[in-house]
């Protein structure tokens, strides 16, 4: 049922090869031409094109080559991408394009003992499976191979999102801010807070973090702009 | 349940990740050489007169294009090894090369500037014989290949043939030779041995044959080997007693002429078979009538033929070598002779006068520890007065090519003997002066009988070297800095080798097939010396030891090759000093006897040399070194040592035990029948290999105790049924003490190649499964149990529980080159396996992927145990190719060494190439990485610590303001 199916299709990759076989073997016919391109004894000729889509293939041809069953047989790529492995007998091949800088994905390639052929997608686990691909074969690269990972950079964004900065970052906020919106000048406010913080705190001898901090950073903000705040204080000073 | 499956690997695949390379590590501690092996045939390209390239074609079947100034590769085409990848012929014509290749199966040509293919065809069967470019009017369009029964001509353009033709009485005549001279006619000729000679000419145009004549020459048998074209058509031949040349025009079909040597006032050498050179510059013309004719292994003369009257223009002894070349209109010969014992020197002679050009002398230093000068290849070019100026390059028995420049600048050397390393070991650097001093301090006996004032005065004195040292280090550090980086040169020479902190510059000691030996630097790849053995039998076996380390100053290390003739049997030892690379002068014993099997000892004699056992066939042991110490020492421990043999012709596998007179008794033996199964490989573990780890915690908190046998062999056998349905692989584990086989596995369609590692408590193998027709991988484990039955000593004699044993296999997407494991320091760090692809990745491989405790449900213990699902299929991933884009072809073998970190282990991927690299298999848990970032923690701390003194300084200003309120 699938295969009668597919025979349309079929039909189109049997098109697509004949034209490109077209292409391959040239026109020129010098006495006794085409003897070599028949397969010889029972020995067949694997053909196909690798493609690196936008790269010129001069700039890469001279490092592939085209192995068919790890380096049982060898071949290579002509300086327009095709390629033909002479010299195969009948049998089922895992059929690479290698080359150091692009991805080929591999293709399984049937010949069968008259010299029919067929291309479908390798698939190691489940052998049989046909999913069938053109023939000869065309064989696109899916991009460069990626070697190296990235190296771990450090970012102000990577610092910020740490869950613990932000732990630390949020109370220090709090401490700047607080100041702020409370204003500490105002004396009875200040009475108010230092008896709730005595009372917190269980031991007075020892200086608070927090009363520390607060007093630093309005201290600062006082110092900054030096002259109104301490003509601000003196008054009150006095006042008492 | 599945997707939390794939989650779960997801998550662990992209855990692995982390062993890939980082981009700015490229080269920082890695290197890749790239050799193409003996040349065959070479071509300077000279279509171009600025071109640098020098095209060759070598015995491992590679051609290849190297760079005349550097000697780097432009390319490298690889083709298969063995006959149907040999090339057979090299001929070049413009921008194309044509190659024959398999034995006259394939013909190729190539694009020699981008290094494509422009076409191959195939060729109808048939030995090939000879081939040659035909050219006419000038013009070169086409190729003529001759086989044994047929001719064929093939279009330059495309490959096409143009015409194919039987040749005529195939039964009787031997064709051998085909010449053409640019007038439209292809003259095959062919010999019938001590009879005649038969001419056959074919028309260019249709492959008609035009003329047919044999010519009786009842002397000759080989055309090729004493028979040249020169002049207009003249076949020179001469005749293999020496006594006459013969010569024969072919274009009118005349007797042969005798011209005796003797004539001439020359003579042969006695026992040397006389030798022709002749030039054809241009395929579509004639050849010269100039040739010179080798009369001695150091005499050349050269002769000219003159209208038919062969004339003696110059005689050259003592010559070495001598060769044509053609610029333009001018060809010169370069002749080498021999100036003393460490040089020669190449003079140019115009081939048309045989006068010596002037200012065209080279001198070509020749290396002690090298080989003799073998061929010589001359580029010529027109220099802009007109003369001819040349750069030559010699090839040397020891397979190295050296590109010379007058007057005798070595512009480039190429060690092509390293394209087939057969073996090697790492040996750690010496110690440095300084360090030495400060070892010895300790290890002297002196130093025990001062007294303790003088302890203290070396000790501060050693010291102080050492601070001296440091200073030193410091200032060139800082001399260097302030040059310019290009500027900065690490030459690293014998002189200033040294060990570094972390032991992981180390000296690779490389045995080639050629019988070339290396020591190279890990850490630059630089050769530090070559030593070239002469009469190293072509297809002898190495065997490279250790036998003392640098550690034992002042004693220096050492090194033993055993170097033994496949045919028969017999080996000869050469030691060696592994740092110089000088022949120690410890004499090792004569071997009369053929050596079935060698063994190191860990035992050692009073200079700290290991002791090396020797096995011949008469089954007595011999050991070296052998003296009074060493042979009581193997008395004590006789009864303790025990070796294996294999014979694989007869599919036997014994066990022998050493007797104290030095005899041997066998005490066990396994017979694989040979007509069934063949042994292929037998491996045993790597004896500087640790464990650490006793056993596995398993998620119960329970221990699983590993099968730790250091006397066990791994027994690969393979069916000799090669049937797709019949054949199977066996692995066996047997102990090599007792002859007990513990485990016993076939893997039933299946074939080889297999490829084997054993370690610690397992045993990793791969084949090709001819039932999926897919490679396959299998992990056998071995455990004791829960229970461990004596911890402290593992003995074979007494181990009465059988392990357990645990297998599991998996899909490989591609087929193997080779593979090995990590090993480091302690056995601390988790091993990878080092796979060797024929793409010419290696790929890393986390031995936890091979695992058969892998569970195929996850439960909550498994994940505990930080164990995979089991999934049927291994992936390659190109981040785990440890050599990125550094392709190492036809990977031979991986060799491993432990350095100075636990986490590092050092690698070498040998074959056509070698590339020398580092691996982290945990990552460096024991370094700082090398992109940590000083100037971050820098920084920070300095930040903190102004900040803390500015708010400190402001607390006291707002105290002060307090204290005034």
């Amino acid at each position: 049922m699938l295969q009668r199916e597919r025979i349309p299709l079929q039909l189109i990759f049997l098109q697509a090869a004949l034209v490109v076989a077209w292409c391959f073997t040239d026109v020129e016919t010098g006495p006794g031409a085409g003897v070599s391109t028949q397969p010889n004894g029972d020995r067949f000729k694997i053909e196909g094109r690798a493609i690196v889509p936008g790269i010129k293939t001069q700039d890469w041809v001279s490092t592939a080559r085209v192995l068919v069953e790890g380096e049982e047989y060898v071949g290579f790529l002509r300086t327009d991408g095709s390629f033909a492995v002479n010299d195969v007998p009948s049998g089922s091949y895992v059929v690479e394009v290698v080359t150091p800088t692009y991805r080929f994905e591999p293709v399984r390639v049937d010949i069968t003992t008259k010299g029919k052929m067929r291309a479908r997608l390798v698939n190691y686990i489940k052998t049989s499976e046909v999913i069938r691909q053109p023939y000869p074969l065309q064989i696109r690269a899916s991009g460069p191979h990626s070697y190296f990972m990235k190296r771990e950079t450090w970012g102000w964004t990577d610092f910020l999102m740490n869950p613990m900065v932000m732990m630390m970052v949020l109370p220090l906020l709090i401490i700047v801010l607080l100041p702020k919106v409370v204003n500490t000048n105002d004396p009875e406010m200040r009475k108010e807070m230092e008896q709730s913080m005595n009372m917190l705190n269980p031991n007075p001898e020892l200086p608070d973090v927090s009363e520390l901090m607060t007093k630093l950073f309005s201290g600062s903000k006082g110092s900054s702009k030096a002259g109104s705040s301490s003509k601000g204080t003196r008054p009150a000073a006095k006042r008492r | 349940m599945a997707k939390l499956i794939l989650l779960w690997l997801k998550c662990v695949v992209l855990w692995a990740i982390v062993e890939a390379v980082f981009e700015d590590q490229v080269g920082k501690f890695d290197w890749r050489q790239q050799y193409v092996g003996k040349v065959r045939f070479s071509h300077f390209d000279t279509h171009v007169q600025s071109s640098k390239k020098v095209l060759v074609a070598t015995e491992r079947n590679v051609f290849a294009a190297l760079n005349t100034r550097t000697g780097e590769l432009f390319w490298r085409h690889v083709d298969k090894t063995g006959s149907e990848g040999n090339i057979d012929a090299l001929l070049q014509h413009g921008q194309d090369a044509v190659l024959v290749v398999g034995n006259g199966r394939l013909l190729r040509s190539w694009e020699i500037n981008v290094g494509g293919l422009n076409w191959e065809v195939v060729l109808d069967s048939g030995s090939f014989q000879s081939a040659c470019l035909v050219g006419q009017q000038d013009m070169v369009k086409h190729v003529a290949v001759l086989k044994k029964t047929a001719i064929s001509v093939h279009y330059l353009s495309n490959g096409h043939q143009k015409w194919i033709e039987n040749l005529p009485e195939t039964e009787t005549v031997d064709y051998q030779a085909v010449y053409s001279d640019g007038n439209g006619e292809v003259y095959v000729l062919g010999v019938v041995p001590h009879s005649h000679i038969a001419i056959v000419v074919y028309s260019m145009e249709d492959g008609e044959i035009i003329k047919q004549m044999s010519v009786e020459a009842p002397w000759l048998y080989n055309i090729q080997a004493s028979c040249v074209v020169v002049g207009q058509g003249m076949l020179t031949c001469v005749d293999s007693a020496g006594v006459s040349f013969y010569m024969l025009d072919l274009h009118l079909q005349l007797q042969m002429t005798q011209v005796p040597l003797q004539s001439l006032a020359l003579e042969v050498d006695p026992g040397f078979h006389p030798v022709l050179l002749s030039h054809q510059p241009n395929p579509a013309r004639q050849p010269l009538s100039e040739f010179f004719l080798q009369l001695g292994p150091d005499h050349y003369q050269l002769l000219q033929l003159n209208n038919g009257q062969i004339a003696a223009m110059r005689d050259f002894k003592p010559a070495l070598l001598v060769s044509f070349a053609t610029t333009g209109e001018k060809t010169v010969a370069a002749v080498m002779s021999p100036k003393n014992k460490t040089a020669c020197s190449v003079n140019l002679f115009s081939a048309e006068t045989g006068r010596r050009l002037l200012d065209t002398t080279l001198i070509v230093n020749m290396d002690p520890n090298g080989g003799k000068p073998e061929k010589l290849y001359v580029q010529a070019f027109l220099k802009k007065d007109d003369s001819v100026g040349y750069r030559a390059m010699v090839q040397t028995e020891d397979h190295t090519l050296t590109f010379i420049q007058q007057p005798g600048r070595v512009m480039w050397t190429r060690e092509e003997a390293l394209s087939d390393v057969v073996t090697m070991e790492m040996v750690d650097l010496p110690l440095t002066g300084t360090q030495a001093e400060l070892e010895g301090e300790f290890g002297k006996k002196a130093a025990i009988q001062d007294g303790l004032m003088s302890m203290v005065m070396k000790r501060l004195s050693s010291q102080l070297i050492l601070l001296q040292a440091w200073i030193g280090h410091l200032w060139k550090l800082f001399y260097d800095a302030r040059k310019p980086r290009s500027q900065v040169k690490n030459d690293v020479t014998i002189e200033n080798l040294s060990r570094d902190e972390f032991n992981l510059q180390k000296m690779m000691v490389m045995v080639t097939a050629s019988g070339k030996l290396f020591g190279i630097d890990s850490k630059t790849g630089g050769i530090l010396w070559r030593h070239y053995l002469h009469n190293v039998p072509p297809n002898a076996a190495f065997k490279l030891m250790v036998q003392r380390t640098t550690a034992h100053f002042p004693h220096p290390p050492q090194c033993t090759l055993l170097i033994k003739d496949k045919d028969t049997g017999l080996g000869t030892l050469h030691v060696f000093n592994p740092i110089f690379g000088k022949k120690s002068h410890v004499t090792p014993p004569a071997l009369p006897q053929p050596i079935l099997q060698s063994l190191m000892l860990p035992l050692m004699d009073q200079d700290y040399a290991k002791v090396l056992l020797l096995v011949d066939d008469q089954y007595k042991v011999s050991a070296f070194p052998s003296t009074k110490n060493v042979l009581q020492q193997l008395q004590e421990m006789a009864a303790s040592i025990f070796f294996y043999l294999v014979d694989s012709s007869q599919g036997r596998l014994s066990g022998y035990r050493l007797r104290t007179d030095l005899s041997t008794e066998q005490i066990w033996e396994v017979i694989i029948p040979p007509e069934v199964q063949k042994i292929v490989s037998v491996k045993g573990k790597r004896p500087n290999e640790h464990v650490h780890s006793q056993g596995r915690v398993m998620g119960d908190r329970s221990v699983l105790y590993k099968y730790l046998n250091p006397n066990l062999l791994a027994v690969v056998t393979e069916s000799t049924d090669l049937h797709q349905e019949r054949s199977f692989i066996g692995i066996l584990l047997i102990d090599g003490v007792t002859g007990r086989i513990i485990h016993e596995a076939i893997q039933r369609k299946a074939r080889g190649p297999v490829h084997v590692v054993h370690s610690e408590n397992w045993v990793v193998y791969e084949y090709w499964s001819t039932k999926s027709r897919r490679n396959e991988f299998s992990v056998i484990e071995l455990y004791e149990g829960m229970e461990l039955y004596n911890s402290t000593v593992f003995s074979s004699l007494d181990r009465p529980h059988a392990p357990q044993v645990l297998q599991q296999s998996y899909i490989f997407p591609s087929s193997i080159s080779t593979m090995e494991a990590t090993l480091t320091e302690k056995g601390i760090t988790s091993r990878h396996l080092l796979i060797g692809l024929p793409s010419g990745g290696i790929l890393s491989l986390p031995k936890m992927f091979l695992d058969p405790r892998r569970p195929e449900i996850v439960s909550e213990q498994s994940r505990e145990e930080n164990l995979i699902p089991y999934a049927p299929e291994l992936l390659i991933r190109t981040e785990w190719f440890i050599n990125y884009n550094q392709t190492v072809s036809r990977v031979r073998g991986i060799y491993t060494a432990p350095s100075g970190l636990e986490s590092t282990c050092l690698v070498v991927a040998y074959g056509l190439d070698i590339y020398q690299t580092r691996v982290y298999p945990s990552k460096q848990f024991d370094v700082l990485k090398d992109d940590y970032d000083y100037m971050l923690i820098s920084s920070v701390l300095f930040a903190l610590f102004f900040a803390t003194m500015i708010s400190k300084r402001l607390a006291e200003v707002k105290l002060l303001n307090r204290a005034w309120r």
